[in-house]
């Protein structure tokens, strides 16, 4: 190996032949600017076309590069080489997840735990759709942290809760029901927090709080899910002691 | 979760709370909760043995001051104190109320509360000993 090359371990896992996943090594050409996902490309169209990953926009906005780099769950295109160069850099898909191949996994799980939240503005009546939905600028900050989310799954494979209880309905799900439930246009706050309010809802978490740290928006889902906590009790006890109080 | 056939679950490997020190903190923290609760315990059974007469108390108590339940007290007391400071910690990180325009930085929320802990616990050692 030359002193400008770079040893990739990257896990392989080909479902066509069955087996256990592996590792195998690369050897390429380093530069000081190469982020992880120039590596994984690099592999891809000069040693070996096989190998199978998933990115989009290379530029940390679409969230489809996920994978634990070095143990640590990162986005690839966001994660420079030389940050994370310890003699080698070792790529795995992201923990907690079923793999389909290499370093694709599946997320249907996910996204199903998604649309359990609702994740859009729910309203009773749509009323006259020309009209505006007035928000001021303190209406927009309020929800506005939550709503960086790019559903990059890292704070899942970071979770060790999920990994553990994996009906858990995890941190960027959560993130995002409170991103609506903050929203002055919204009405569905009470469904999402009858959702959240559950055996597999919030109440899993255990603020291991690592979701946070792995967040590459800032989202901090930790804090929005012990902020959820804190409006399903509330919620629950409106409702026993003024069941016929509003929603809201 | 479902999986098609061809899927690869995922299996956690046996000391993932080893792979940062974030997560062995967490350990520690939940390991200090269940100390907590087996420490009361320990308590309420000083109760019963005070119930049971002077001897029994006398007995109990003389087991408590041997030096290997000395030191397990030592190490109980730091994850009990671990514990307490690692909640501390995660109060200013998760404010569902807000009292301020901003949230407080978490360092400050910190610090408060571990001086309303030392205010509290000093008070309790006084009542107790009359002064220190």
């Amino acid at each position: 190996m030359a002193a400008s090359d770079v040893v990739f371990r990257v896990k392989r896992y080909r479902p066509e032949s069955g087996g256990r996943p592996t590792f195998q090594e690369y050897t390429i050409p380093y530069r000081s600017d190469m982020v992880v996902l120039d590596g994984l490309n690099y592999i891809k169209d000069h040693i070996d076309p096989t190998l199978t990953f998933r990115w989009s926009c290379r530029m940390g906005i679409c969230g489809s590069c996920g994978a634990d780099v070095n143990g640590q769950p990162r986005l690839t295109c966001g994660t420079y080489v030389r940050d994370v160069h310890k003699g080698a850099v070792t790529v795995e898909p992201l923990s907690n997840f079923p793999i389909l191949k290499d370093l694709v996994v599946d997320f249907d799980d996910f996204l199903r735990k998604l649309a359990s939240v609702t994740p859009y503005i729910v309203r009773k009546d749509w009323g006259d759709l020309t009209k505006e939905y007035v928000q001021y600028p303190e209406d927009v900050e309020a929800y506005r942290q939550q709503s960086l989310c790019i559903n990059c799954m890292l704070c899942y494979a970071a979770c060790p809760v999920f990994g553990s209880s994996p009906e858990f309905v995890g941190p960027a799900a959560s993130a995002l029901a409170l991103r609506y439930n903050r929203d002055t246009r919204d009405e569905g706050a009470d469904a999402r927090l009858a959702r959240l309010n559950t055996r597999t809802g919030v109440w899993e978490c255990t603020f291991v709080g690592e979701c946070s740290v792995v967040c590459p928006k800032d989202v901090d889902p930790a804090a929005a899910i012990q902020t959820l906590k804190f409006l399903a009790t509330m919620r629950h006890m409106r409702r026993l002691l003024m069941p016929g109080s509003s929603s809201r | 979760m479902p999986m098609t056939s061809r899927e690869y679950a995922w299996k956690r490997r046996p000391g993932w709370w080893l792979r940062n020190r974030r997560y062995l903190m967490f350990q520690l923290r939940e390991a200090g909760g269940v100390i907590c609760a087996l420490y009361g315990l320990v308590l309420l059974n000083m109760l019963v043995q005070l119930r049971a007469g002077e001897s029994a108390y006398t007995a109990f108590l003389d087991l408590l001051r041997t030096p290997p339940v000395l030191y397990l007290n030592v190490v109980l007391f730091a994850l009990v104190v671990w514990h307490a400071l690692t909640w501390f910690m995660l109060i200013g990180k998760a404010q569902p109320i807000q009292f301020t325009r901003q949230p407080l930085p978490w360092k400050v929320v910190f610090g408060i509360n571990v001086l309303l802990w030392l205010g509290v616990s000093g008070a309790v050692v006084y009542l107790i000993f009359g002064g220190i």
